[in-house]
């Protein structure tokens, strides 16, 4: 039987990987003994075809039953790249046989770890806060332990910088051996690597812990764009502001509360310099709070229309700055710099993707603990951050094997604990075993305590727009 | 084996020995040793450069909204810190040359110049920031709750920057002054100045002044150059918007939108004619001290007039003990707000700091040291007399350089790996090594190598068993200088290691830019520590074979 479909599909006999996957296709538990009794007795020689890795795990449904002409055009389309001629009927009797065998993803996913054994994944992530990079360790020691994958955690400033290594790779002809194998992105940064096709994938949704997830959040939408699979979601994040009790009792809760504030206190409000994602995100706040209808932000940025939307935001930042910190001069380099100068006082407002991130500073000592967090009464911009392969990774089956264990309830669940991260999980609470939903919903003093609306972030396109504007105005 | 390595061995040498002069293999090996260092750079700078060779890479620059104020800024920072280090040497040799206060200053100029300039900053800025020491103080006394609104760190025309800049500078413009003033003829004119009764103050500045500024030609250009591409000191003290343009070519490089490529390397090759169009003017102002131009008089000025200022050269020790100090208190905080003077003491900073980075830089630094020192001796040895072009890595800015390092490794698949961040860092490290190994080297009595191969050695020989024993003291102080240039280093680490490779230097800027101020205190304290062991342990070997070679060193 498998001999036949194998002969039907694959008329030249050589590819011994072609035979491989029909016997995923149709044995399961154990491909490579079946692939191997096949391999001897159907085909006399080697010759591999790489594509057909990407058959096996790339362009499969991991859901039953599979989109069927989806899947027949991928492996016809695959065959067709790969130069191996192959007939629509065996085509369609293949898809007939995986529906009576259906196991190809459990099948594959072994495959998967263990290629992944043994290799070395650079992990490039914003490494500006300790207890994510304490996170980071914990994870990896986890997976070279159960897996045999060493994960080295590359800390960078911002994911700009690893798009443009990516960039200068690609240009290069570097499409082998990459110097980046997984990497903490979102929004813009993912916009670029997407179109400019520097991703490897679709991958995300084969993972097995993908079942866990939350898919009533924006886990396949990153800033208004689809993920096609080509990232998995890690963590939520939402803009909080942080607060000293002693020196602001009453926290102002709006854009116009804000300016208002300012004028009470001069030179004790500040925000991070753009093109600093927390900045930008301030900007978008700003923006969203200053009544911009927000289906407009959805869309991308049109230049006719760029001036007269943001007007109130610029009107608004002309009013603000020299009522700001160094009178509008000079603004902190990043949310981490403006913890440090709330802990003095010098400024009085703070913020943080991370609801969380109050308490854990409180915990270190970087704050007083009459540190609380606030947000808008309108709601806070709130966004998923993902985890990405670049096209030309050096490992990409280890990158899949960490991301899944990044996306397993007791990773998330360790992850969302206030004392050692506090970034909300991804996954569906109903997923989780009753005393881990327990613990989510704990809080600590500096958290925030009252759940703030999540307002969706603006398109891609607008944080550069934002970004080059802001610095024309007030760069210098 | 062995035998065959030895034949082997002997072959080569009676090749080499008949060969003509330029082939011989130590030749070979020096000048092929020191070309693999540099000579990649010129095509990588030319791939650097090449994008920015277009009009719209320039009409872009120059018309960035950002472009006027970092330019002028960075032109200020530079030009004032190199006058006013230049200032503070002169006036420094004025105040306690020759005497035992010069004695003193000399023994502590390496500490001063082992103080890395990003650690240095950011103790300083520990002091000066508007929530730093000094505000505190001021705080307690006064009475305020919270900061005062003062600009002193990081203010628009990088005041806080020149002057620390000028702070550090001035002590290489000493170590230079001090190597210059080592000659004995310069000592018999001052000499003969006092005894003809000129003073003291008189006969430096009319006789010791005119004869070395001309001298500092190429070190003032180094220091210049310096002030122009410094990018870790400039992110901690200096203008934020905009900021210098280092700092803004170093972004703009790791930009992935083409245009910001192209202005990057505009702005690279922005700056490297800066120092060549300063430098003319440059050369005329030193030619003004000439003695020539001066019309002696031969009156007598009064000794005495202006008291000595031993103390002046306080100016130059107390702010880095100051930084020293303020580095460690922040290290051991575990409590520390605004305006406590003093914080909650606390080991656990200590106890849960991460190795890696000092791991790392100790092997970087190491393998740079390892390598660096056999091509410097072999160069001195068997190189040509005439090397200035050597210096070239020390006085272009450093900024193009790195982006050229990381052209040149990038086709050949070395970037991200330890060999390149070595092969960087040695760009540095081989042309200080010797520099500073140079003096000694031409000073050394050529009798000894004369009457070792008299006595039958070759010449490879003489110098092994004769020569470089005898020159050990010098030999580990540029090893500890080499190894403190390895472990300053920023933007080599950045580019070639692609973030792979974190050091103390990347990780107290990273730090430097927010995050835990205890964390960044203990990591610039590693960052001064290195380079200290480093010339501690070379003193304290030195002092040991001292002791079996009583009267050699």
């Amino acid at each position: 039987m498998q001999v036949l479909v194998a002969r039907l599909i694959m008329p030249d006999r050589q590819q011994y990987k072609a035979a491989s996957f029909c016997c995923h296709l149709l044995v399961g538990n154990y491909p490579d003994k079946a692939g191997g009794w096949l391999a001897r007795k159907c085909i006399r020689s080697r010759r591999t075809c790489v594509l057909f890795r990407g058959v096996s795990g790339y362009h499969l449904p991991t859901r039953y039953p599979p989109r069927m002409p989806a899947f027949a055009f991928t492996i016809r389309k695959t065959c067709m790249q790969a130069h191996i001629p192959i007939r629509r009927p065996a085509c369609l009797l293949a898809i007939g046989l995986s529906l009576l065998f259906q196991s190809v993803p459990a099948a594959e996913w072994p495959v998967i770890e263990q290629q992944a054994r043994g290799q070395t994944v650079y992990f490039n992530a914003w490494g500006g806060a300790e207890n994510i990079n304490r996170y980071i360790d914990w994870a990896a020691a986890q997976v070279r332990e159960r897996f045999g994958v060493t994960v080295e955690h590359v800390k960078i400033n911002d994911a700009a910088e690893v798009v443009k290594r990516i960039q200068t790779e690609q240009e290069a002809g570097r499409t082998r051996n990459g110097s980046v194998d997984l990497i903490w992105v979102n929004g813009e940064n993912f916009s670029t690597l997407k179109r400019q096709s520097l991703l490897y994938g679709p991958w995300a949704e084969t993972l097995p812990n993908w079942q866990y997830v939350d898919t009533e959040k924006p886990v396949r939408q990153d800033f208004s764009e689809t993920t096609d699979g080509l990232e998995a979601p890690w963590g939520t994040a939402q803009l909080t502001f942080i607060a000293d009790r002693t020196r602001v009792p009453k926290p102002p809760v709006s854009a116009r509360a804000l300016l208002d504030f300012a004028r009470q206190h001069p030179g004790r409000v500040s925000y991070p310099r753009p093109p600093d994602f927390h900045g930008t995100t301030f900007l978008k706040q700003l923006l969203l709070s200053l009544g911009t209808d927000p289906l407009v932000l959805r869309e991308p940025v049109r230049t006719a229309d760029f001036a007269s939307v943001t007007r109130p935001l610029w009107d608004y930042l002309d009013q603000l700055h020299p009522l700001a910190w160094r009178a509008g001069k000079a603004f902190p380099a990043s949310s981490a710099e403006m913890h440090q100068k709330l802990a003095d006082g010098e400024l009085l407002l703070s913020l943080s993707f991370n609801p969380n991130e109050g308490a854990s500073l409180v915990a270190s000592g970087q704050l007083p603990e009459t540190t609380y967090s606030f947000g808008f009464s309108d709601g806070t911009i709130g966004n998923v951050h993902f985890v990405a392969i670049p096209f030309n990774a050096s490992a990409p089956e280890a990158a899949q094997v960490f991301a899944n264990f990044l996306l397993s309830p007791e990773a998330q669940r360790r992850k969302a604990d206030i004392t050692v991260w506090g970034d909300p999980s991804v996954l569906a609470a109903d997923s989780l075993p009753e005393a881990d939903r327990e613990a989510l919903n704990a809080t600590a003093t500096g958290a925030l305590a009252d759940p703030v609306p999540t307002l969706p972030e603006p398109h891609a396109s607008w944080v550069d727009a934002l970004e080059q504007e802001w610095l024309q105005r007030y760069g210098s | 084996m062995a035998a065959a390595l030895r034949q082997l061995i002997h072959t080569l040498q009676t090749r080499s020995a008949a060969a003509p002069g330029l082939l011989q293999f130590p030749v070979l090996l020096a000048w092929g040793g020191m070309l693999l260092v540099l000579l990649p750079l010129l095509p990588g700078l030319w791939r650097v450069l090449a994008p920015g060779l277009t009009l719209t890479a320039w009409q872009a620059l120059l018309q960035h909204s950002q472009f006027p104020a970092a330019l002028a800024a960075t032109l200020f920072s530079a030009t004032a810190s190199t006058l006013l280090a230049l200032g503070l040497a002169c006036w420094l040799l004025l105040q306690v040359y020759p005497g035992r206060w010069w004695e003193r200053l000399q023994r502590r100029l390496p500490l001063l110049l082992a103080f890395p300039h990003a650690a240095f900053a950011i103790g300083l800025g520990f002091l000066f920031a508007p929530s730093g020491w000094l505000a505190r103080l001021f705080a307690t006394v006064t009475g305020l709750d919270s900061p005062p609104q003062w600009v002193t760190v990081q203010d628009p025309y990088a005041l806080s920057l020149t002057l620390v800049l000028a702070l550090k500078e001035s002590a290489f413009l000493l170590w230079v002054l001090t190597a210059l003033l080592n000659q004995p003829a310069l000592r018999h004119q001052l000499t003969l100045a006092r005894t003809l009764g000129y003073g003291r103050r008189q006969a430096v500045l009319g006789i010791l002044l005119p004869q070395l500024l001309p001298r500092l030609g190429w070190p003032l250009l180094a220091v210049f150059a310096y002030g122009l591409s410094v990018v870790d000191m400039a992110l901690i003290l200096g203008p934020t918007t905009p900021p210098t343009l280092a700092v803004l070519g170093s972004r703009w490089f790791v930009d992935p939108d083409p245009t910001h490529q192209a202005m990057a390397s505009a702005l690279a090759l922005l700056l490297l004619l800066v120092p060549v169009v300063f430098s003319l003017p440059g050369r005329v102002l030193l030619r003004c001290g000439h003695p020539d131009r001066h019309n002696p008089d031969g009156v007598r000025r009064p000794v005495g007039k202006w008291p000595r200022l031993q103390a002046a050269y306080g100016l130059l020790i107390l702010p880095g003990w100051a930084a020293l100090l303020l580095l460690g208190l922040w290290s051991l905080a575990q409590r520390w707000f605004f305006p406590a003077l003093l914080p909650t003491f606390g080991t656990s900073g200590w106890l849960q700091a991460d190795p890696a980075p000092l791991l790392e830089t100790l092997r970087l630094g190491s393998l740079s040291v390892l390598i660096a020192l056999p091509l410097a001796l072999l160069w001195l040895e068997w190189g040509p007399k005439r090397q200035g072009w050597l210096y070239f890595p020390l006085i272009l800015p450093a900024l193009p350089l790195a982006a050229a390092q990381y052209q040149v490794l990038l086709p050949l698949q070395l970037d991200h790996t330890l060999t390149g961040v070595v092969w960087s860092h040695l760009a540095w490290v081989l042309p200080y090594m010797i520099l500073v190994l140079n003096g000694a080297y031409r000073a050394f009595d050529a009798r000894y190598l004369l009457t070792a191969r008299a006595l039958g050695l070759s010449r490879w020989r003489a110098c092994l068993r004769v020569k470089w024993p005898m020159l050990l003291r010098p030999l580990l102080a540029a090893t500890a200088v080499g190894f403190a240039v390895s472990v300053a280093q920023y933007l080599p680490t950045l580019f070639a290691g692609g973030g792979r490779f974190e050091t103390v230097t990347t990780e107290a800027v990273a730090l430097s830019a927010g995050g835990n101020r205890r964390t960044l205190a203990i990591q610039a304290l590693l960052q001064v520590l290195l380079p200290l062991a480093g010339f501690a342990l070379a003193a304290a070997a030195g002092w040991l074979s001292g002791r079996r070679h009583r009267g050699l060193h």
